[in-house]
């Protein structure tokens, strides 16, 4: 009886929404996370009677056919890269980025990544790193002299050193953007990596067309919605219990079958 | 097999095909633009040959399936505030340029290829008034008016096809959202189409978990009937056997 594997696809389908659903929940306060939603499709559909074929031999067509659904299934996890709050922490190497745009990442391994969580730190010879110690691109270095480093809206790394009545531009941050963001790779602690569907990264100056301006003393956070997430838990939720009723109710029937004409 | 046994074997048949229907309804209350089914049955007349000792003939009525016909309501517009998701208010349907042709949807979740030409889920290009819709780096946020007007920074991007159909059931799903029609669209109505929303599934639970109860609830009443004709006829066949001895 298709209805009840029609029925699993529905529990599958609903089952992942649950998991991409606590996802989101458990990274609410994780700095520049992007939420994602689960997006579903419907299965083929086995046509037992065409639409508009001929009923009779003097041209009388069927007005509607019969086509029979096989289910659904997860056609993407797509991410929302909306914009999310500012915070401000006051520290002056939280790196918030208002519009788009993203940090580059120079692993230890030498490869590139991306983050929009700029909650950065100087590492012990200086130079400014992520949480992990990978430096943030081009890798600017504060000399330990410094008494206050400044980044400006538009990426400009200044330094105040004593006995200098200027401040000295130690270096400058760059923004990259892709042509699709959703399709970049998560590769957790908030990084993630080009593929071949994001496209590939275009550098530019924050504040410059297209892309955002940096807020120093701010952090991004996750523009995940509570209220949103939980809704969906509860509308999840219902619709995995609905497509085990179709479960039960299928295997009901079927065993009704079995037991026909079972006393004789 | 006798006719009664007959008749309701259609009636089962035809339960369990309403089943089927009603569990990919319900697999499908999350998808986006999704149209739910309902199946629909005919009566069908055979002309019984009249028993020894009847002078008339008798009409037997079976259950026929006659089709299934898609219930075309609006489903409720879900607000994302993703930017490449649009939700068509009224009648049209987004134009898809698949390997096999152009098809049809009604499910507005997009993003953008890695070359910046706006896609389904599924990587198909989602057609403008001019062909793709390519959105370039420097058009920055993108702004989609109700009548489907793209624009970003350097103007106008292009503007998304809709097409009409004079008999929206006749289209042929294919499975991921997508229809097929036979024949070539018709100029839409002007249609309003809301950027960061998106169309849900028009399937409604109460609905169709309440049919659910009722096909099964049927099931077993015709289950019941043929138990009792069984007993009708194993009673029949002892009284017989008691008279002969």
């Amino acid at each position: 009886m298709p209805a009840l594997n029609i029925a699993a696809t529905g529990m599958l389908a609903q089952q992942t929404n649950v998991d991409v659903i606590a996802n989101n929940l458990a990274n609410m306060n994780t700095t520049g996370y992007k939420q994602q939603s689960a997006e579903f499709e419907d299965l083929i559909y086995q046509n037992q009677q065409l639409v508009g074929s001929q009923s009779s031999d003097t041209g009388s067509v069927l007005p509607s056919g019969i086509q029979l659904g096989s289910g659904v299934r997860t056609a993407a996890v797509a991410r929302i890269t909306s914009q999310g709050n500012l915070q401000q922490t006051s520290n002056p190497y939280d790196l918030a980025i208002q519009g788009s745009g993203w940090f580059r990442i120079i692993q230890a391994d030498g490869t590139d990544a991306y983050t929009r969580a700029g909650n950065f730190a100087l590492s012990p010879s200086g130079q400014i790193v992520t949480q992990e110690g990978a430096v943030v691109a081009p890798g600017i270095a504060v000399p330990q002299t410094a008494t206050a480093v400044t980044v400006s809206a538009q990426g400009q790394v200044q330094a105040q050193i004593p006995g200098q009545a200027a401040p000295q531009v130690l270096g400058q941050l760059e923004l990259d953007r892709f042509p699709n963001e959703a399709g970049l790779g998560a590769q957790g602690n908030n990084l993630f990596m080009q593929t071949a569907s994001s496209g590939g990264p275009q550098a530019g100056v924050p504040g410059t067309a297209g892309y955002g301006t940096i807020q120093q003393g701010y952090l991004e956070t996750s523009n995940v919605n509570a209220v949103q997430e939980i809704t969906s838990l509860i509308t999840a939720q219902r619709a995995y219990e609905m497509n085990s009723k179709v479960v039960t109710a299928a295997n009901d029937m079927l065993q009704m079958t079995s037991n026909m004409g079972g006393s004789a | 097999m006798d006719n009664t046994l007959l008749i309701n074997l259609s009636q089962q048949v035809a339960a369990m095909q309403t089943m089927d229907v009603i569990a990919n309804n319900l697999a499908n209350m999350s998808t986006p633009g999704f149209k739910r089914d309902e199946m629909q049955f005919s009566e069908y007349l055979a002309q019984a040959r009249p028993a020894e000792g009847e002078g008339d003939q008798h009409t037997l009525s079976f259950v026929e399936e006659a089709g299934v016909a898609r219930d075309l309501t609006g489903g409720p517009i879900q607000v994302t505030n993703a930017p490449f998701d649009f939700a068509v208010e009224g009648k049209g349907y987004f134009v898809v340029q698949t390997p096999e042709g152009e098809r049809y949807t009604r499910n507005g979740h997009f993003t953008l290829d890695p070359q910046g030409r706006l896609v389904t889920d599924g990587g198909y290009s989602v057609q403008g008034e001019g062909g793709d819709i390519t959105v370039t780096q420097t058009d920055g946020d993108v702004h989609v008016a109700h009548d489907g007007t793209i624009s970003g920074l350097n103007g106008q991007i292009g503007k998304l096809k809709l097409a009409a159909f004079d008999d929206e059931r006749a289209l042929l799903r294919e499975g991921s959202s997508l229809y097929s029609s036979q024949r070539p669209p018709l100029p839409t109505t002007p249609v309003k189409i809301e950027q960061g929303a998106i169309e849900g599934s028009n399937v409604a639970p109460v609905v169709e978990i309440s049919k659910m109860i009722e096909v099964m609830r049927s099931y077993q009443a015709t289950m019941a009937l043929s138990q009792s004709q069984e007993d009708l006829k194993r009673g029949a066949v002892d009284k017989l056997a008691q008279f002969q001895s």
